[in-house]
């Protein structure tokens, strides 16, 4: 198949319209900082292309007081530089700074990591933790699915006449604190060779009553670190409760990526991500106790 | 665990080809319009600074501003060769060749002086500022200028050529002087290992080179802190990955080369013992830089870790490895 024709969508209804047309053959590219390698590569051959880069109305973080809604053409340099994302959230603020580099932050929309599906994607376990909704239109209608359940659920993937066009979630409480840990083998442009996110609530006990663990390259996608959570929640944050953590992590990892080359290494560095995540964590927690 | 460790690491390279290879660099300097002096060498500027040294070389020899000089290179039809921009020659090797050309030159315009001023000698004639005059009745005079009104654009010129001095070794031995000269350099740094990760974090480094003089100092810490960047990938993160002489890293997603985030600030030392057989004592000052500083970075993640790493690069990946099998297998730290 060779590309035939290059739409600039003006609005979503339009591109729904576009996608329904088209289906399968179409592709929709944003920022392309993906998808352009993906066609000089040959990786993927779309006969029909749709720029969604010029539609505004997907490209806005809105507050709604419980909840804030990112537009999925969202850059990743408009998630670091938006004041939303600083205190208790800050750990998709870093997440998305972790990103390439400036150039491609710029370019790079959240919802091209999503729909781009790759398991390093950055900005996908920060999001999970928060218990993130994709939502989705096409002439249809709109439509919702958990990205917990877009990663591993076959069935709930975005479909060929849909567009995702924001990404909603529910603010944490003040006492809640999302962080992040990437390890990348240089300080910038370095693809994600493992990252955890830790969503975290203590109680005036420092009991933990609230964890979401999220970890990317730890597995075919990025995905919730279910048996961790089990084992943290209700027990206090002490050196031991930590270094067991760690072992549980790495159990829940080995079913995962036993035999694999990369999985000696990727074992012992991922507690020194944990510990990061959890010790981010904390600083802010404390210092909100305070 | 994150460890801190300190190394050094020294070394001695001998710029040029060297074992008795011919090594010759050529130049050649012609008088213009409005007085203005061609320098024409063959010198390949690649970024290292052979067009801003040579030129400053040529300056110096012809006591006149660079403003007055034409630098005119890369040009095979215009000018001699200079042999290639490689084994960091081209200061000592070429500057030689631009600092005899420009003494021709010199010499040359004082015969043309001494005929146009009705001298009896040559002796007592000085070339300075773009003008040829008598030094103790400095009245007499002649400019550039004047000279070439009268001889014509491109027809007073000079020419220079040096052939370095080196002797190819014994076959037998190994005996000999390969090389002529040699540029000294040590490097220090202090880093950290993350003993989880594997990672290795450089926190500080300093370098010191002997350049024999510093032709343009700016440019010399230029090749000091591009030459780091340059050993730190070469140390710690440029990976071919050869898999039966398939190169695997074979994108820059894969062959990781520092990116600006990972440089550091090289605090830049520059030695100045001139050297003798050397253009104003300078010596070659490019590649000299990168040998000593994967030394120094293995020797501080031995100072670290108490692990000595013998294969390059040491990703995290084959640090991690290697903590693993100097503490019998097995644990973390």
């Amino acid at each position: 198949m060779a590309l035939e024709e290059v739409y600039k969508g003006e609005n979503v209804d339009e591109v729904v319209e576009l996608l329904d047309k088209y289906g399968k053959d179409a592709k929709i590219i944003a920022g392309g900082t993906d998808i352009v390698i993906d066609l000089r590569n040959n990786r993927i051959d779309p006969k029909v292309l749709i720029d969604i880069s010029s539609i505004e109305e997907l490209k806005g973080i809105k507050d709604k007081g419980e909840y804030i809604e990112i537009g999925a053409g969202v850059s990743f340099t408009q998630v670091v530089e938006n004041p939303l994302f600083e205190r208790n959230l800050y750990g998709l603020n870093k997440a998305c700074h972790m990103v390439g580099s400036p150039q491609i932050r710029n370019k790079g929309t959240l919802g091209g990591n999503i729909a781009n599906g790759s398991p390093a994607a950055d900005s996908i376990p920060p999001l999970i933790c928060l218990n993130s909704t994709l939502i989705l239109k096409s002439v249809r209608g709109r439509r919702e699915i958990s990205i917990e359940d877009y990663y591993k659920d076959e069935n709930e993937k975005i479909r060929p006449d849909e567009l995702l066009v924001s990404i909603g979630f529910k603010k944490p409480k003040e006492n809640q604190v999302l962080s992040f840990a990437k390890l990348g083998l240089r300080k910038a442009l370095a693809i994600s060779r493992l990252s955890i996110a830790i969503l975290v609530e203590l109680d005036e006990e420092g009991k933990i009553i609230n964890i979401e663990v999220a970890s990317g390259s730890l597995g075919k996608y990025p995905m919730r670190e279910l048996e961790l959570e089990q084992f943290l929640l209700g027990k206090k944050l002490e050196d031991s409760t930590v270094d067991e953590g760690v072992l549980v992590l790495q159990r829940a990892m080995e079913k995962r990526l036993a035999g694999r080359s990369t999985f000696p290494y990727k074992r012992v560095a991922v507690d020194r991500m944990f510990r990061e995540a959890l010790e981010e964590a904390m600083k802010y927690l404390d210092e909100v106790r305070l | 665990m994150k460890k801190r460790g300190r190394g050094i690491g020294v070394s001695f390279y001998g710029t040029g080809y060297g074992n008795g290879f011919p090594d010759v660099s050529k130049a050649k300097v012609v008088l213009h319009d409005e007085g203005k002096v061609g320098i024409y060498v063959g010198g390949t500027e690649v970024g290292q600074g052979a067009k801003t040294a040579l030129l400053q070389i040529g300056a110096e020899t012809l006591s006149i501003s660079l403003e007055q000089i034409l630098f005119i290179s890369e040009d095979t039809s215009l000018m001699p060769d200079s042999g290639t921009a490689a084994a960091s020659r081209q200061t000592y090797n070429t500057g030689n060749a631009v600092k005899k050309a420009c003494e021709n030159f010199k010499d040359r315009l004082i015969d043309i002086a001494k005929e146009e001023l009705e001298l009896n000698s040559t002796h007592g004639l000085k070339v300075e500022k773009g003008e040829i005059y008598l030094e103790f009745f400095p009245d007499k005079r002649i400019s550039f200028k004047e000279l070439v009104d009268k001889y014509g654009d491109g027809t007073i010129q000079g020419e220079g050529e040096f052939i370095a001095q080196t002797v190819e070794m014994d076959p037998e031995t190994g005996q000999g002087a390969p090389y002529w000269p040699y540029t000294f350099n040590a490097c220090g740094v202090e880093l950290e290992v993350d003993t989880l990760t594997g990672q290795v974090e450089i926190l500080d480094a300093v370098f010191a080179q002997d350049a024999g003089k510093a032709i343009n100092p700016h440019l010399v810490e230029g090749q000091m802190d591009g030459g780091f960047a340059m050993a730190l990938g070469y140390a710690l993160f440029e990976d071919l990955k050869l898999d039966k002489g398939r190169i695997k890293s074979n994108k820059f997603s894969r062959y990781l080369i520092p990116t600006a985030m990972d440089m550091i600030d090289v605090k830049n030392i520059i030695v100045e013992d001139p050297e003798s057989t050397a253009p104003y004592g300078a010596k070659g000052i490019g590649e000299p830089v990168m040998i000593p500083i994967a030394p120094a970075i293995l020797n501080a993640i031995y100072d670290a870790t108490g692990v000595r790493i013998k294969e390059l690069p040491v990703t995290p990946e084959k640090l991690r490895k290697a903590l693993d099998e100097a503490n019998g297998g097995g644990g973390s730290d």
